[in-house]
């Protein structure tokens, strides 16, 4: 069925067409003329219907943020473009198009329900973003591979599925081929499958599936294991002290050490290294285990301190719930006492008493959250300052293992220094029995050459050293004082609105009294 | 043990008298007894006739039971005659009878062997037959008491200053369903025995009102209050970041003076409650028996340590009902036995049983007739008691040589058996009044009433019990679930409790009057209602109900109804309800809405067509956003029908949002409010409904009151009855051989 396009003027989507279609589509009767009166904004339309438009271009959409359901059928449109924004869309219809191939669906995400009956379509992709499929549509097309089911594998919602009517629909292992590798389907092209049916499919297919499902099975395990290596590297990043439970510091340091490499092949140095490296990583292990040790601690004063504080604002809430509760009591009554009072002066007078329960409220309800933000400001400090010295004394001690570090880099280093100028010695005498390689050899000519190899090396080492350490430092003082500024800033908003709320109500409640005295005085 | 007053007044001499006395006591049986073993025929003989001499003849009492009610030749032998076993036994006890009586001449004469219904003497402990009933019942001591003082009536001794001259077998006691406090006793005893518990039989001295089973000074146990155990919360240490409290600006002189005054009102208050109390224990004060301390009464002793019992304690017979040993109904203790031995008491009683010390292990304190039975020496802070008296030791020693050799011959009495029928009857006749303190308890066995009453507690406001305070009954097995009626004479209020079952789901039923829209209270049990329904309380003009668990999250619906409006047709309530005036509802907190669409409360105003909407609160808020709509059909100025203005709708809204300010969104809620109101009056007119249903039930119910039988019940259930004989009629398939194998590897 394809439309021609000479015969048909195509339609330019345009402001006019969607306000036409919204106020035919809107509210009808008594709701439909208030609609009229006050005008509908493209923004609260939930559903929309522009099937036999002859649109060419999907366009002009952007402003229906909330469309849920978008009906665009019978329409002559050639690409799926324009639907970016409609990102709460749940049933898009784009059946009896001229649209070629799927695309501009990603951000779709809520997307449940998709018909592209009747299109151009050859290849079954691009729907990787639409995990809550359920319904797809996708008969009368030009699908000839069967290995577009495979595809479809991943919806796990995906219960209704069409395909007849394409070229892979008359094959005769069409429906068998289906059932067995799409095994949650409930229906394909309209019919329910029958169980019976499932089962002897998947029998037939059994070795295919399984490879399939062994395949996938590899896929998600390697899936998982990166995803919990990540989360192991995020916990310690948390805790400022990645990548030192093991050797990783200690080969940074010689993997940008040319002259320590070359140094290594000489005799002694490789045990040297070895009871070097040993000592090292124990080192770094044990800023490992502080670290995450420290961690443990912070979250366990953060917790107590964030629990302790909601409480205080939930008992203040409690009370403040129970004032406005009280007085909404008494506000009825006296507020029917007013309309029922005939004497004016009386009225005045019972008036003047409401408004003066209205000041009442307000200063009670005021009290309680300048209390509020006092008890909070000081506890507040209190944990700013636990915090704080919990945090110095973790500096403290990782800058003294740190020192240890480089106490041992020092000590490796002067070892080094006494092997490459025996080493030199030797050399020069003579004595050197083993066989060096050349590069190596051409440090040992002369001792400044030697002793500034080995300088270099120190000095690389020292360097990454000092880098982490520096980077453990800012990192967690930047943690400790983002930490604190937020809790301050949360604390300030948190008064403000409800300041804000509180003189909400007590404006509305004025309104109410100064409404009811106007109308009297009209009266 | 003598309890007389003078002895206890007298100077010290006498005291030092006495002392000696029982020195003296203590050690002549022992040596008598050495004495006893070579005995001959000629010895027996000589014995006898001493002993016949010795007697003292108690005054033949007419007997309980008539002898033309049962026929002793039908009687099993051994009930009939004595074994051999048996004379010897007797003979030792007359012999520690007389030895006994010779050290305490002042003594009572121990009840050692009463007659038994065949005019045979056996010893008081052959006739406890301990004896385990297959009734689950049975197993503990509470209920077996309470069975054994339901089951029984109770007969006065023939002379209250004596122990009976005759004590007849649990089996005929059962059998009569009457007895004196010994047959009580021996029956209580045999089945807690029977159930494991190291209980004795008491005989000994008891008041008036427990000799004479006369609780009308006692508290009747179903009117006491269970006193509600507070459970103290455990004070949860302030955590570290806990705030400060605001200071606290109040003067503490204040405070003081204003405790101070608060005191003085309590004290006062409590003296006046004193003096209450006191008039009212005058005016309750019981005449003094002149016979007090005199009345000769037998009871059950259970001893701590068999059965998890944590401490020994008395069981009254008559009534079931669980003392301390300290108590002050029970005077003195003359001795007490089990099946196996009997121990004479050698404490002093002056004081009750309050300082009696239940270590039967203990020589000095009980005598024991017979040895070598499972009460040894236990006391470990007997022993340098013991070794004091070396001598006496090495005599004991030698005693037990001699009488190891005879232990108590196994019980006369034929096997204890109740059954079902009478087990279910209880009470003699199925019925059974107690009278109480300002109370008087009725017991029926279950379908004995054809409307299932099985109890009924009638408490009084006075002593004379004329004026009815309250009427309690309980039902059992009725078909409409009815377990209990309380009736409330003095406020007219009446309260019927259900079990789960009942076709209306109904728990609690509280009314004055059966008539519809008068004040009643209706609980139902929730989960067997579709609609969640726990609680429905109406008054003439109101209605209110109390939902849990709805899917609409409804809670809460409150009706005002207005005058009946008056129509020419007749007026009934279901023809013509009463109009509603305002309906107010209220809902809990649905997660899955935003508190400000979530509506926690709504108030209908029909006549004045207004509605009242307040929604929940944020969890971060205090106040809550409010609606109220006022729908007035108007026209403007042209005459066109005016549809929605601002006016009709004041809002008050927490978090103002563009869309809700729309007049469409407020006519649309408008709307739906509409429809809601009229869903909301039709499910109040249906709640009015099913009321006049209950109660037609209710009245139907009442003047059927059927009762349910079981299935299982093969003599009632007509149904069964008929299987169980066709059952009968085949010839039962030959048994199986699997039995008598397993029987015996569990044997090996």
């Amino acid at each position: 069925m394809q439309r021609l396009y000479d015969s048909v003027e195509p339609r330019v989507m345009d402001e006019d067409m969607l306000k036409l279609a919204v106020g035919e589509q809107g509210p009808q009767e008594e709701a439909g003329q208030l609609a009229r009166q006050e005008g509908i904004l493209f923004k609260d339309v939930l559903s929309l219907r522009l099937d036999f438009q002859n649109i060419l271009r999907i366009d002009s959409l952007w402003q229906f943020e909330n469309l849920r359901k978008l009906q665009l059928d019978n329409n002559i449109i050639e690409k799926i473009e324009g639907l970016e924004h409609l990102v709460h869309l749940v049933w898009l219809d784009l059946s009896f198009n001229n649209i070629e191939a799927i695309e501009g669906l990603d951000t779709l995400v809520n997307l449940e329900d998709l018909s592209l009956f009747n299109n151009r379509i050859s290849k079954i992709d691009s729907l990787d973003a639409l995990v809550k499929l359920q319904v797809l549509s996708l008969g009368n097309n030009q699908i000839g591979n069967m290995m577009n089911i495979i595809y479809l594998r991943q919806f796990k919602d995906l219960r209704t599925l069409s395909l007849s009517g394409n070229p892979i629909a008359e094959s005769e292992d069409y429906k068998m081929f289906i059932y067995a590798y799409l095994p949650d389907l409930v229906y394909l092209d309209f019919r329910r499958i029958d169980d019976h049916m499932k089962d002897l499919a998947g029998s037939k297919h059994q070795y295919g599936i399984d490879e399939l499902k062994h395949r996938e099975h590899l896929i998600q395990a390697r899936l998982d294991d990166e995803r919990a290596r990540q989360e192991e590297l995020k916990k310690h990043k948390v805790a400022f002290v990645e990548h030192l439970n093991g050797s990783f510091l200690f080969d940074s340091m010689y993997a940008e050490d040319v002259e320590g490499n070359k140094l290594a092949s000489l005799p002694g140095v490789g045990e040297l290294l070895q009871a070097y490296k040993d000592k090292f990583v124990i080192i770094c292990l044990n800023i490992f285990e502080y670290g995450l040790k420290q961690q443990e601690k912070r979250k366990l004063e953060l917790d107590t301190f964030n629990e302790c504080i909601q409480e205080a604002i939930q008992e203040n809430q409690e009370q403040g719930k129970r004032r406005i509760a009280k007085f909404e009591e008494k506000h009825l009554l006296s507020l029917n006492a007013i309309r029922e009072e005939s004497d004016l002066t009386n009225i005045e007078i019972k008036i003047v008493e409401y408004g003066e329960d209205i000041t009442e409220l307000f200063n009670v309800l005021m009290t309680l959250e300048m209390q509020l933000v006092e008890q909070l400001e000081e506890t507040i400090n209190m944990f700013e300052r636990n915090i704080t010295d919990l945090v110095a004394l973790f500096i403290e001690n990782v800058q003294s293992l740190m020192a240890q570090c480089r106490d041992l880099e020092n000590h490796h280093h002067e070892k080094l220094l006494e092997i490459s100028i025996n080493t030199l010695e030797r050399i020069v005498k003579g004595e050197l029995d083993e066989d060096l390689p050349d590069d190596v050899r051409a440090l040992f000519v002369d001792k400044d050459t030697i002793v500034n190899a080995v300088g270099a090396s120190h000095d690389i080492h020292l360097l990454k050293i000092d880098n982490r350490e520096d980077e453990l430092v800012t990192r967690t003082n930047s943690w400790c004082t983002h930490l604190v500024d937020t809790i301050h800033k949360d604390e300030i908003m948190r008064n403000r609105r409800r300041v804000k709320e509180i003189n909400q109500y007590i404006d509305h409640m004025q309104n109410e009294l100064d409404n009811l005295e106007c109308s009297d005085v009209i009266d | 043990m003598e309890v007389l007053k003078e002895k206890v007044e007298e100077e010290e001499e006498a005291e030092r008298e006495e002392a000696a006395e029982r020195g003296e006591k203590m050690m002549r049986p022992v040596e008598m007894r050495r004495e006893e073993p070579p005995m001959t025929q000629e010895m027996l003989r000589d014995l006898e006739k001493k002993l016949s001499e010795i007697e003292i003849v108690i005054p033949e009492q007419p007997s309980i039971i008539t002898k033309d009610t049962f026929d002793i030749s039908k009687l099993p032998l051994s009930y009939q005659s004595n074994t051999l076993k048996e004379e010897h036994l007797l003979q030792v006890a007359d012999n520690f009878a007389r030895q006994y009586n010779h050290l305490c001449p002042d003594r009572v004469p121990l009840f050692l062997h009463p007659l038994n219904e065949c005019e045979v003497p056996k010893f008081v402990s052959t006739t406890i037959r301990p004896t385990l009933m297959p009734y689950p019942e049975l197993y503990n001591w509470d209920s077996c008491a309470q069975f054994v003082s339901d089951f029984l009536s109770m007969v006065p001794l023939p002379d209250p200053l004596q122990p009976p001259s005759y004590l007849y077998s649990p089996t005929a006691v059962l059998t009569h369903q009457k007895g004196n406090c010994f047959d009580f006793s021996t029956l209580l005893c045999s089945l807690l025995l029977g159930a494991g518990y190291d209980a004795y039989c008491v005989n000994g001295y008891g008041s008036q009102d427990l000799c004479q089973m006369d609780l009308t000074r006692d508290v009747c146990p179903l009117t006491m209050k269970h006193k509600e155990v507070v459970q103290e919360e455990e004070k949860v240490p302030p955590k570290k970041y806990a705030i400060k409290p605001p200071r606290d600006l109040s003067s503490r002189f204040e405070q003081e003076q204003e405790m101070k005054k608060q005191q003085e009102i309590k004290v006062e208050e409590e003296k006046r409650r004193k003096e209450e109390e006191q008039r009212l224990l005058e005016v309750e004060k019981a005449r003094i028996d002149p016979l007090h301390g005199l009345r000769v009464h037998a009871w059950v002793l259970v001893l701590s340590g068999k059965r998890e019992v944590p401490e020994s304690f008395f069981i009254d017979p008559f009534t079931g009902r669980s003392y301390s040993t300290r108590d002050d109904h029970f005077l003195g203790i003359e001795s007490l036995w089990n099946h196996k031995n009997y121990w004479v008491n050698m404490q002093d009683c002056w004081n009750g049983c309050k300082d009696l010390v239940f270590d039967l292990g203990d020589p000095v304190r009980w005598e024991y007739l017979l040895l070598g039975t499972d009460k040894a020496h236990l006391s470990v802070a007997e022993d340098e008691e013991d070794r004091m008296n070396d001598d006496e030791d090495v005599e004991n020693l030698g005693k037990e040589d001699e009488d190891k050799s005879f232990d108590m011959p196994s019980s006369w009495v034929e096997k204890i058996e109740i059954s079902p029928e009478v087990f279910e009857t209880r009470c003699p006749n199925g019925k059974k009044v107690i009278q109480y303190k300002r109370a008087k308890l009725e017991k029926w066995a279950p379908y004995l009433n054809s409307n299932g009453l099985v109890c009924r507690l009638t408490t009084y406001e006075d002593l004379e019990c004329t004026k009815t305070l309250e009427i309690k009954e309980w039902y059992q097995n009725r078909e409409d679930m009815l377990e209990l009626k309380h009736i409330n004479k003095s406020t007219g209020l009446n309260i019927d409790y259900f079990k789960p079952g009942h076709p209306q789901a109904l728990r609690v039923h509280s009314y004055k009057s059966m008539q519809p829209e008068m004040d009643r209270v209706m609980e139902f049990y929730e989960t067997a209602r579709v609609d969640g329904l726990i609680k429905r309380e109406e008054t003439p003009k109101t209605m209110t109900e109390y939902y849990q668990g709805r899917t609409d999250f409804l809670s809460y619906r409150h009706v005002d109804f207005g005058d009946r409006v008056k129509k020419l047709a007749l007026n009934s309530a279901e023809s013509n309800p009463r109009p509603m005036v305002k309906i107010t509802e209220r809902f809990s907190r649905n997660p899955e809405k935003p508190a400000d669409e979530d509506v926690a409360e709504r108030v209908f105003l029909t006549p004045e067509e207004r509605i009242q909407v307040r929604y929940h609160c944020w969890d971060d808020r205090i106040t809550a956003s409010k609606r109220e709509f006022l729908r007035r059909a108007e026209v403007d100025s042209k005459g066109n029908k005016i549809i929605m203005t601002p006016d009709m709708c004041i809002s008050f809204e927490v978090e103002p949002t563009e869309h809700t300010k729309k007049l469409l969104y407020q006519y649309e809620a408008m709307m739906k409010l509409k429809n809601e109101e009229k869903l909301s009056r039709h499910q109040a007119w249906e709640s009015e409904l099913e009321v006049l249903e209950i109660l037609k039930l209710r009245e139907e119910e009442e003047e059927v009151h059927a009762l349910t039988i079981s299935i299982y019940d093969t003599k009632r259930n007509e149904k069964s009855k008929e299987y169980r004989e066709a059952m009968l009629q085949v010839p039962p398939r030959d048994p199986p051989q699997a039995l008598p194998s397993s029987c015996q590897s569990l044997l090996a």
